[in-house]
């Protein structure tokens, strides 16, 4: 077993806040928000006035230019743009004047992980009360100034304004008083309905920077005098490296030492290669022969994995149907998925003076933080991480053994700067799959087409994310449903995947709810919309499973896809539903298979209710991308496990998503709504793939019941 | 190790490198020139295509030796104050997600538009489903390509650094 899994929760925020303020060099303002968050409360105290510049969230010139730090990071999910324009939208300034920093790592930003579309979530209100903070604070500036009440003072882009007397400051002119006073405890945050910025279209921040090559991400960190390190893990997971033929490695070119390295804490074994150059280094790798101490995980395979997933099922009946009622019995599966990042794992690391620097793309920073701390036996002060711009994430880089790689070999390397480098084949290799899966689903029918039973014997691998309970859509709208879950043997990594959980369950729960239906003899629309609405109304508004939420966005979905048209053989389409990190998603697919069996998307239509939006164009991107994402993967991705190990080893042999698959017209439509915002880099994939294979089912007649739908013949005559 | 003078970007770039190096990390690391990036190091997903001799071209493909004085235009070349129109409609439709493979893309999008410049959804398709795109940002690939195809035809001139 790896040890270097890391935590799946999250730090439980206390909702204490803090805001601090302090004068910027020059006479500017500083506004920092304080959030404590478990152990490191005492870190974050210990900022001092003098150095309290780094953790200002946001700091306004005399010039009148304006800095907001970005605190999590991007990974093309928006957020380096959107947390900003959260603080923009209450301090009343011009986005064009703001310039946005990425922070470091660092306990006064609060919640910096990037994962289970959380981010907005947590940000939303601190970052609205920071900048509503400083905009209360500049209006007290303006009134002292003036001498007249703050309740006749109004701003706008980036200045006070006072009416009456036709007075007019830019917040450039107030900084340097309004660094003077005390912040206000309460400093009232808008109502959605005067927002200017929040719900328009704004272009990532990064965009200008991206299209001329300038280096942003992670494995573009260039340090004077760097060096370039791979690390070999055993292709069998749980292995470690016996011996290795290092001396002749180290007479490749450009190669500066190959060591194994064994026996740090938090650390997979492996042996690590350092050279000149990035291709000297992956050339020397190839040369390197191991012999492996292969462990116990060698003797698990997918197909062995199969064979215990039926016999659990086997094991695990459902209990008898009352009589009269109709047995409807399936059995799904999926494969494990890698994440494939399209920026394979790295990091760069350097040792001096008993600190270490790092440069990571990853999405939970602290997390690399603390296997480094916990490795080397470091204080967490003296370890500095800089958030690189993340070449994919996915959920992948939520897991850091780059972090705590790069720094054993930074540590033996003292003073010498390393950037440890993952090729293609080692992201294959050694990834936190997402799980493989199987349902083994029956459900009764009565006479008049309800569902009166409903069983899940559920299989996954032991760890990472996605157990399943009867807690979700379609279990909550029957009553005495069941699902037995199992767990297959320990030893394969999974972790998160864009919409852990769900990116496997929901394809299959709604695939047989439109199997239900058909049994059912019921219109599939119909069908659903009584399911939904046989799920009681949440007891606390917000929370939960809302039927009324969700049935608006499938009638969206449905009239705007125009469901209901007669289609010919061949043509069909299909819908399908998820109810993700507490936003409502409704999507439409509409597929032809020709005769011989070839797909083609025509068109996807969604419907979403995300609460409040805060960037239309990313939220439009990412529900676009997710849908893609989620139909890519269900598609043409398999990854499979022999003799321990990955069996794919680089897009060659794990297919994606390519342009020419992606239909001609994927259309997005957000309900309106001032609720708080939901998560949104997720919510768009699991409801895709089950849309298109109900889809394939009114075409053709086939059922796809397992995954990838590349493997399954289509063929109708 | 040899020595090989090459044509970056109209600029003459000497290097000393092993023969087989591929021009992706002679681009990236003896250059300074990151824009190219790697994904996979076997031609299969389109993040470290250049141009050679005007040609969409893997870099991680291309090694050193057979380049010779070939005009090579990276990403930093084709325009690098991002005026060429493919890099105009990527910010004003706000195409990328995480950006990663957007060098790729867009060099790949530079040489079809100066063969074809008003290419089809097809045509879009069959030259650019070498490129992946792991965020699936493809319904803005394409329209930023019909854009910048309206720009180009409006214009809006392709200078930069294509010589």
């Amino acid at each position: 077993m790896k040890t270097t899994r890391e935590s799946s929760s999250s730090p439980v925020v206390d909702r204490r806040q803090f805001i601090k303020v302090s004068a910027l060099a020059g006479g500017g303002l500083l506004i920092g928000t304080y959030l404590r968050i478990g152990e490191q409360v005492a870190y974050a105290a210990t900022t001092t006035a003098e150095n309290f510049a780094p953790n200002a969230f946001i700091s306004i010139a005399p010039t009148g230019a304006v800095s907001i730090i970005a605190p999590n990071s991007e990974m093309g999910q928006g957020i380096k743009t959107g947390l900003p324009m959260i603080v923009a939208e209450e301090l009343d300034v011009a986005w064009e004047n703001v310039t946005i920093v990425q922070g470091d790592l660092n306990p006064a930003y609060g919640r910096q992980s990037s994962v289970g579309s959380g981010s907005t979530i947590a940000n939303y209100t601190p970052l609205r009360t920071a900048g509503a903070t400083a905009r209360a604070m500049l209006i007290s500036a303006a009134a002292q100034t003036w001498n007249v009440p703050e309740s006749e003072c109004t701003t706008e882009k980036s200045a006070v304004i006072h009416s009456a007397s036709k007075r007019r400051a830019t917040y450039g002119d107030l900084a340097a008083k309004a660094a003077t006073l005390s912040p206000p405890a309460n400093a009232p945050l808008k109502n959605s309905k005067d927002f200017k910025l929040l719900g328009t279209r704004v272009a990532g921040v990064d965009n200008p920077k991206i299209v001329v090559g300038a280096p942003l991400f992670g494995i573009d960190v260039k340090l004077p005098g760097m060096v370039f390190a791979t690390y070999t893990k055993c292709p069998v997971f749980g292995g470690k490296p016996k011996s290795a033929n290092l001396d002749e490695v180290k007479k490749k070119l450009g190669v500066r030492d190959a060591f194994i390295v064994d026996e740090v804490p938090g650390l997979t074994p492996g042996v690590a290669i350092i050279a000149d150059t990035t291709w000297n280094a992956f050339s020397a790798t190839e040369s390197l022969k191991v012999q492996w101490d292969e462990g116990p995980v060698a003797s698990q395979s997918s197909g062995e994995m199969a064979k215990q997933a039926d016999a659990f099922a086997k094991a695990t009946p459902p209990a008898a149907l009352p009589a009269g009622v109709k047995a409807v019995e399936a059995a799904y599966h999926y494969p494990f998925l890698a994440h494939a990042t399209l920026e394979p794992q790295n990091c760069t690391a350097v040792f001096k003076n008993g600190v270490m620097e790092m440069w990571t793309p990853t999405q939970i920073p602290g997390s690399g933080q603390g296997l480094v701390t916990r490795g080397l036996g470091l204080d967490p002060k003296n370890v500095i991480v800089h958030i690189t711009r993340l070449g994919g994430g996915f959920g992948r880089r939520g897991s850091n053994e780059f972090s705590i790689e790069a720094a054993v070999i930074a540590k033996k390397l003292e003073g010498t700067p390393v950037k440890l480098m993952w090729r293609r084949e080692d992201d294959f290799a050694h990834d936190n799959y997402r799980s493989n899966g199987w349902h083994y689903f029956t459900a009764g029918v009565d006479g008049s087409g309800k569902v009166v039973a409903l069983h899940d014997a559920f299989v996954k691998m032991q760890g990472g994310p996605g157990d399943m309970t009867a807690g979700g859509f379609p279990f909550i709208a029957i009553p005495g449903s069941k699902v037995d879950s199992s767990k297959l043997p320990a030893g394969i990594p999974t972790g998160f995947w864009r919409a852990p959980g769900d990116n496997g369950n929901v394809w299959a729960t709604q695939s047989f709810v439109d199997e239900l239906a058909h049994a059912a003899g019921k219109e599939p629309l119909s069908f659903t919309l009584d399911l939904i609405n046989a799920v009681p109304a949440p007891t606390t508004p917000g929370r939960g499973f809302d039927p009324a939420k969700m049935t608006a966005a499938l009638k969206l979905a449905t009239e705007k896809a125009g469901w209901g048209t007669a289609r010919q053989r061949g043509d069909g389409m299909g819908f399908a539903i998820t109810h993700t990190n507490n936003a409502y998603v409704a999507i439409v697919a509409d597929v032809s298979v020709s005769r011989d069996g070839k797909l083609a998307i025509k068109k996807l239509t969604a419907a979403v209710d995300c609460g409040q939006i805060i960037n239309l164009s990313a939220a439009e991107a990412q529900v676009q991308g997710a849908m893609l994402d989620g139909i890519g993967a269900a598609w043409f991705a398999k990854l499979t496990i022999e003799h321990g190990a990955a069996a794919q080893t680089n897009f060659d042999d794990y297919a994606m998503l390519r342009i020419n698959n992606v239909p001609p017209a994927v259309d997005v439509h957000f309900i309106k709504s001032s609720a708080p915002p939901t998560g949104l880099g997720e919510p768009g994939l699991p409801a895709a793939a089950p849309a298109v294979c109900n889809a394939i089912f009114a075409a053709t007649g086939k059922r796809v019941r397992t995954l990838p739908v590349i493997g399954e013949d289509l063929k109708w005559a | 190790m040899s020595k090989y003078t090459l044509t970056v970007n109209g600029q003459s770039r000497s290097v000393d490198v092993a023969p087989d190096t591929p021009m992706l990390w002679v681009l990236r690391d003896s250059l300074g020139l990151v824009g190219t990036k790697y994904g996979c190091g076997i031609g299969e997903c389109g993040a470290c295509t250049i141009h050679v001799n005007g040609s969409p071209t893997r870099a991680c493909q291309t090694p050193v030796s057979s380049v010779g004085r070939s005009p090579v235009t990276t990403i930093e070349g084709l325009d690098a104050a991002g005026k060429h129109p493919l890099q105009q409609a990527w910010v004003e439709l706000d195409v990328p997600q995480c950006g990663y493979c957007q060098a790729g893309q867009l060099m790949s999008a530079a040489a079809l538009l100066r063969k074809n410049p008003r290419p089809s959804d097809a045509d879009i398709d069959a030259a650019m489903k070498g490129n992946m795109c792991r965020c699936a940002s493809y319904v803005r690939i394409r329209a930023g390509i019909k854009r910048a195809a309206e720009l180009r035809s409006g214009g809006v001139s392709e200078k930069g650094g294509e010589r």
